[in-house]
């Protein structure tokens, strides 16, 4: 079986403009998207609320999960205790942020109710559950609660840690939990938990050492692949191979921002797997372009691209059509995360063969004809 | 054929048994194992906190210690800055006060620690002897030498109280536990591809960390080396100072040394408790601390034994400086131990200290425990080593040393941890998702399997086997290193093998050329691979300079993926060049077809 009929010549470069203008068109706007709408991060890098609760009675993770669906959380985790029978650590998104002026409200009210110089620190947590305050001295719990309150604060519940090493007061407040917990009540009725046996905020897995390993190892990779490129085919090659890489990430990442996907750990991942795929893939081209130019002396790289390009075609379709198959029966097969990364990774894939085509290949010849005099043809 | 092939076919044959025998014991459920394939390869697959969830820690950071531990370091300083301020020593002179001199400031201002009852540690005292002294200091001398602190009470006044300030508390809380997380992610990446989850939360002072997985042991495992502090310290021991007037009477069961009295030592399993609680009794100087360390047992007293050293405080060299650490074994007994090199800085101190020192002895605290006190024979430089002592068997040593080399590497603790809550939990993925994500996993080879065969043929068939290949020998590796296995993770194993065909089809797509030129099917073969290879090595290499990349510099699920990213391209690399050539060459050499079909 062939797809492609050998000895077949296709001008490719005849047809990059249009393509790399509607490809550009694609990156720019998937570059503002990361501004506006701007990514909908997912609990890996936003953090959000942690519940632990118990149910009265029988119940299976499953439609714990499915009822917290139903009632509009996005991809909540449930996790069953082990050794607890019908306990679950519930992970939403979710998390009652105060607003500023409520924040400074509540501060300036404790500030004024308990007198100068008695609270040393007062801080609201990320996810809105709960006020740490650290006072010198004691202070009786009702007052304090009174003081919040004072300031707009709804306290679920004063804990008074005045004896610990590190002595302090944390107010929990009413929040996501609680709205949760009825929202449990109404379908589950009577098998519901009572109250939820701990609300925490939790901050992002991905947090900021991260993103600095993350950026500092992208550089370093960037630099490296341009130092190899440049070393084992030429300098003309290397910018090329590197542009159409962060393009297909780009673009990936655009339209899943567009679609207001939820990015998540795993969607990095996806995105390096891309960008590793797009590589390979302009390499490929590469190599065979870097053959034909020692072989055919009297050509233009222009023809070289495509010629090298069109003798490629076949490979560059099974080997797209592969990748596909197995990413497509994720799509089809899979759910939730599994499904959200082969939607990437097709994406990636389809972007990332047209750009080793009509990206890394135009730009090469952009090289070219900057550095060198060879392709006047 | 030729016997180069066959002992390429011995080597395809060989990988793929081994590959086999390293993935068996994660088959054991389905297909029992034999012991003595568990006892060789005892890792196995480590099923995700998606897939099978784990153990949930949550430790809290013991900030007040790391605060204290800042505070005493403010009034070393603060205690050699009076020196200046009474005009005992030059402002230039500050940082190399000898202890005559800083005895003498101390005599006419004597700073303190004050811990405060309602336990907050964040006062210094200055106590001046004559008021001359004590009118010299002002809150402008303090604001311009310790911005970290402010005057509480009594200035011009004899005794001063300076406190840290509250700002300057609460970055000190969000820094410590930020260094933790660090730390411990640092520590657990250094155990391998584990992908667990690691929250810090700051506010409360608190980490969460989930680790996947099933195993009791290594579970123990790594709760020991996420808690140890491995603060390591160098001190001198004081042999000279008459240590006599500090070891007062012991209580039963605590011996003084016998000929100098200079250490007391306790055998017996709580000996080290027995002697902690007499230690806490002793007057020791501010200058001066009492620590504990191994002794040699004593089966008449008791069995194991611990013994005290009597040192300075001050750490003048520390593990901060270290730059690298790596299992030894001694020379003589070949006992195992643990070698580290210093940094630039940690090398002049260290030159610096063992210099003036000659003929003490240098304690080597880590955390807790003076590790071993050798006399110091000569200057050392940036090479040293810590040795565990001859106490354990052979392996635990071993295992001790290795656990050592993994913590010292990721570097210390801010401040010690305190396990505050310990759970098992279930997956986070129902499931449904995960045998869905099998299913399709499955249907995605099998999918590629077709399209291959049907495409090219016979090729398509070589291709096939090595795909198959591929798959049980990167099962067999990520076993072998006991990798954890997510379900992303399995979709990235399926994507690979999507990729991995490429080299395949490269290869294959030559092959035809050749062919169609009208070359036999053996020169066609040979062709073939000789033009691809070039394609399929720049293409792979250049992933795996990513790869490495990533695995050097990234941390978390970041070297997770560079992990497996790079084993792939490692085993793609193998079955699609050299094992399916071996295929090839049988069909064009061995059967010799005529025609060879590649679709």
């Amino acid at each position: 079986m062939e797809f492609i009929k050998p000895g077949t010549y296709i001008d490719f470069m005849r047809y990059r403009g249009p393509v790399i203008a509607v490809l550009g068109l694609m990156a720019t706007l998937s570059l503002a998207s990361l501004f506006y709408p701007g990514p909908n991060y997912g609990i890996d890098f936003a953090g959000g609320t942690e519940v632990q609760l118990a149910f009265n009675d029988e119940t299976v993770p499953a439609e714990v999960r499915e009822a917290l669906e139903d009632a509009g959380y996005s991809r909540p985790d449930v996790i069953s205790v082990e050794g607890k029978p019908n306990e679950y650590i519930i992970r939403v998104r979710e998390v009652s942020s105060l607003p500023e002026e409520q924040i400074a409200s509540i501060r300036s009210s404790t500030m004024a109710a308990l007198g100068e110089g008695v609270v040393q620190e007062m801080k609201v947590s990320p996810g809105g559950d709960k006020i740490t305050i650290r006072v010198s001295g004691a202070v009786h719990e009702q007052q304090l609660q009174e003081a919040l309150e004072a300031g707009g604060a709804h306290v679920r519940s004063i804990n008074s840690l005045a004896g610990s090493r590190d002595p302090r007061y944390e107010a929990h407040l009413v929040g996501v939990a609680d709205e949760l917990a009825g929202q449990l009540r109404e379908r589950f009725g009577d098998r519901a938990p009572d109250e939820a046996l701990r609300v925490e905020w939790v901050g992002p897995k991905a947090g900021e050492q991260l993103r600095d390993a993350a950026i500092q190892s992208l550089l370093y990779a960037i630099a490296f692949i341009m130092l190899y490129v440049a070393f084992r085919f030429d300098l003309r090659f290397a910018p090329g191979g590197v542009i159409a890489m962060l393009h297909d990430a780009l673009i990936t990442l655009g339209i899943y921002v567009l679609l207001q996907k939820e990015v998540n750990l795993t969607t990095v991942a996806a995105l390096l797997t891309i960008m590793g795929y797009s590589i390979n893939d302009t390499i490929v081209v590469f190599d065979r372009i870097r053959e034909n130019m020692v072989r055919v002396r009297d050509k233009s790289l222009r023809e070289l691209i495509n010629v090298s390009t069109s003798q490629m075609l076949s490979r560059t379709i099974v080997t797209s059509l592969t990748t596909l198959l197995s990413v497509s029966a994720f799509f089809f097969l899979g759910t939730g995360v599994i499904r959200d990364i082969a939607f990437a990774l097709g994406v990636g894939i389809l972007i990332g063969t047209l750009s080793s085509i009509f990206i890394a290949a135009p730009i090469t010849e952009l090289m070219d004809r900057r550095l060198f005099s060879r392709s006047q043809g | 054929m030729d016997r180069g092939w066959y002992f390429r076919l011995a080597i395809v044959i060989g990988s793929s048994v081994l590959g086999f025998l390293a993935l068996w014991p994660s088959l054991d459920r389905w297909f029992p194992c034999p012991d003595i394939v568990k006892e060789t390869f005892d890792n196995q697959i480590n099923p995700g906190l998606d897939i099978k969830g784990g153990l949930r820690l949550m430790y809290e950071v013991e900030v007040d210690e790391y605060i204290r531990d800042r505070r005493d370091r403010l009034a070393e300083q603060v205690q050699r800055q009076c020196g200046v301020l009474i005009g005992i020593v030059p402002e230039e002179e500050v940082d190399e006060i000898d202890k005559a001199t800083l005895e003498e400031i101390r005599e006419r201002c004597k700073v303190e620690r004050v811990d405060k009852d309602d336990g907050a540690i964040r006062a210094i005292r200055i106590t001046f002897s004559n008021e001359e002294d004590a009118k010299k200091l002002s809150k402008t001398w303090v604001k311009d030498y310790f911005r970290d602190l402010r005057v509480a009470s009594g200035v011009g006044d004899l005794v001063v109280d300076l406190h840290m300030r509250e700002e300057q508390l609460t970055n000190m809380r969000e820094t410590a536990v930020r260094q933790s997380e660090r730390t411990i992610t640092n520590r657990i990446d250094n155990l391998g591809v584990l992908e667990p989850t690691i929250i810090a939360r700051p506010n409360d002072g608190d980490i969460i960390i989930e680790i996947p997985g099933a195993q009791e042991t290594s579970f123990e495992r790594i709760k020991s080396i996420i808690s140890r502090t491995a603060q390591l310290q160098f001190k001198i021991v004081d042999d000279e100072s008459d240590s006599r007037a500090i070891f007062t009477t012991p209580p039963d069961g605590i011996y003084l040394n016998a000929d100098s009295q200079t250490y007391a030592e306790a055998f017996g399993e709580d000996a080290r408790d027995r002697l902690r609680a007499y230690i806490a009794t002793l007057p020791v100087p501010d200058d001066h601390e009492v620590a504990i360390g191994r002794q040699d047992p004593d089966p008449e007293r008791g069995g194991e034994g611990w013994r005290t050293y009597y040192m300075y405080r001050v750490a003048d060299v520390t593990g901060e400086d270290l730059d690298d650490a790596a299992v030894g074994f001694d020379p003589q007994s070949g006992s195992p131990e643990v070698d580290f090199t210093m940094n630039t800085r940690g090398a002049s101190r260290m030159a610096d200290l063992t210099g003036r020192s000659l003929g003490k002895r240098m304690a080597i605290v880590l955390d807790d425990r003076v590790e071993s006190a050798p006399v110091i024979q000569g200057q050392i430089g940036a090479r040293g080593r810590i040795t565990l002592g001859a106490y354990l068997d052979r392996n635990e040593l071993l295992q001790e040393a290795k656990d050592l080399v993994v913590v010292l590497q990721a570097g210390a603790l801010p401040a010690p941890l305190r396990p505050a809550n310990e759970q098992l939990i279930g997956p986070t993925l129902g499931q449904d998702s995960v045998q869905k994500g099998g299913a399709a996993a499955f249907v995605g080879v099998v999918l590629v399997l077709v399209f291959m065969a049907v495409y090219y043929q016979v090729a398509g068939l070589v291709a096939d086997a090595m795909v198959l290949l591929n798959l049980q020998l990167l099962l067999g590796i990520m076993s072998g290193i006991g990798a954890t296995l997510t379900l992303p993770g399995v979709a990235a194993i399926a994507l690979t093998v999507g990729m991995a065909v490429d080299a395949n089809v490269l290869i294959t797509e030559r092959i035809r050329e050749e062919l169609r030129l009208g070359k036999s099917p053996r020169s066609a073969v040979e062709q073939g691979y000789a033009r691809a290879y070039s394609s399929v090595f720049d293409s792979q290499l250049t992933t795996a300079i990513a790869g490495i990349v990533l695995w050097q510099f990234g941390t978390g699920p970041i070297k997770g993926f560079a992990t497996m990213l790079l084993i792939g391209i490692g085993t793609s690399l193998f079955t699609g060049t050299f094992c399916s050539k071996v295929l090839f060459d049988w069909l064009v050499r061995g059967v010799r077809v005529q025609r060879l079909r590649v679709g």
